[in-house]
């Protein structure tokens, strides 16, 4: 008698137990899906995000040393050809591994102080990452994606085309007399030139891009990029 | 009395309007003879104004690189001398507004950016920036070393560049990142709301402004005559 009322107590214990668990887990999984919702597009940066962001952005900066070089040859795209492998690939292993908004933002910023010194007009670049991280947001929803991470890194350079197009437009008709230098920097007016040249830009970012996931892909199975 | 002290290096802000100015006007203005005379004398007014060694640095790449430019507009515009020293002075201007940019020491750039209140992770991504371009060299320098070691053949063959360059190399980068961001956490840095001081603050002194008012009578000087 004794012994079935300990089992019956045993069980209810069991159950009793069990049901709890099950109410805890469950109250664990919607306050974590709520705070992952909260956090699923804007994650806060932690200190590591923003040391990360930097090195790599002093690999961009490094690697794009030749700016100030490129910057005076009169050629339509020169800066975005000469520098697009560099500014995707390292921005898209900051990006897959920071994985937060304003990742590609926060590497602008960075950079930007730079290039006041180098070439004052790339300073616009932070607007291109906004615009870059903007475009990403609405379609992709966030960085989670490695897709998301190769789109903003292909976009990123080819959106200062337009930009330093205006720019160098006011500035060579201020300061070129030179008519070679400027019908070489506009390319004569011809378009179809200056469509091939912005398709091969994007093409060089797009490769970069792809380059960059696959060393950020690659280190991640090593667990070196967590 | 600060304000009069003499001091060797240039405000941090100071620095940076003073680049603007001198690369906008010499490129706006680079087919003129004008426009030679005054970066002839920006470059002996930065060289007064603390940044000798800057000067002395960009001094003979200006020469070599700018040299073959000028020369390629030269030849590419029918011997145009204008053309030559349209390239001449528009390679003189950027170079000599990194001089500005050179002197400016990371820890004073980014005292003088917390002053102003900017956000303590923009002050601090900028700050690692500027500091790793040294260490980042040395890296690169090592792995180069360990191919070389391993004989791994030529840097140039893009699988070789990828396998034993490019990978090592972000591999280092991720480790140092970890190791740098324990060291800062350690050290108590928050990006939070927390208040915090400028332990040696920036301040503009009167040779500062002595400076960028030397600029500016420069410009206008080069405008007017």
């Amino acid at each position: 008698m004794t012994d079935d009322r300990r089992e019956i107590a045993v069980a209810e214990l069991i159950a009793n137990a069990e049901e709890e668990q099950s109410r805890a887990r469950e109250q664990a999984a919607g306050s974590s899906a709520r705070s992952g919702k909260r956090e699923k597009i804007f994650g806060k940066y932690k200190i590591k995000d923003i040391v990360f962001l930097a090195i790599i952005t002093a690999c961009t900066l490094v690697t794009g040393a030749v700016m100030p070089l490129l910057v005076n040859v009169p050629l339509f795209g020169i800066i975005q050809l000469g520098l697009g492998l560099q500014f995707s690939l390292f921005p898209v292993i900051g990006m897959m591994k920071v994985r937060k908004p304003f990742a590609l933002l926060l590497q602008s910023v960075f950079i930007s102080i730079f290039l006041v010194f180098m070439f004052p007009p790339m300073v616009l670049i932070v607007v291109c990452a906004l615009v870059a991280e903007a475009l990403t947001l609405l379609i992709f929803r966030g960085y989670k994606n490695d897709r998301a991470c190769v789109f903003a890194g292909t976009l990123y350079m080819p959106l200062t085309i337009p930009l330093l197009y205006m720019y160098y437009n006011l500035f060579y008709t201020v300061s070129g007399e030179e008519q070679a230098a400027v019908s070489m920097f506009l390319g004569g007016g011809n378009v179809g030139l200056i469509i091939g040249i912005t398709v091969a830009v994007i093409a060089v970012c797009f490769a970069g891009s792809l380059i960059g996931m696959v060393i950020a892909r690659e280190l991640k199975k090593a667990g070196k990029l967590k | 009395m600060a304000f009069f002290r003499y001091k060797s290096n240039l405000y941090p802000l100071v620095a940076v309007a003073s680049a603007l100015l001198i690369m906008v006007f010499g490129l706006v203005m680079a087919r003129t003879v004008a426009c030679s005379y005054f970066l002839l004398g920006a470059f002996v007014w930065l060289f007064i104004f603390g940044c000798r060694k800057q000067c002395l640095k960009v001094l003979p790449a200006y020469i070599v690189v700018g040299g073959i430019f000028t020369l390629v507009a030269y030849y590419a515009a029918g011997r145009n001398a204008d053309a030559a020293l349209a390239m001449a002075n528009r390679f003189g201007s950027v170079f000599l507004a990194l001089v500005p940019g050179m002197s400016i020491d990371a820890v004073a750039m980014t005292r003088n950016l917390s002053q102003l209140h900017m956000p303590r992770s923009v002050t601090l991504g900028m700050l690692i920036t500027m500091s790793f371009v040294p260490v980042l060299r040395a890296e690169i320098k090592r792995v180069r070393e360990a191919m070389k070691t391993r004989g791994a053949g030529s840097i140039l063959n893009p699988k070789i560049f990828y396998r034993a360059f490019l990978i090592p190399l972000v591999t280092r980068l991720a480790e140092i990142s970890d190791t740098l961001a324990l060291s800062i956490e350690t050290r108590g840095f928050t990006l939070g709301k927390s208040k915090y001081t400028v332990y040696k603050k920036e301040s503009i002194n009167v040779f500062d402004i002595l400076y960028l008012f030397g600029l500016v009578a420069g410009v206008v000087l080069a405008c007017v005559l």
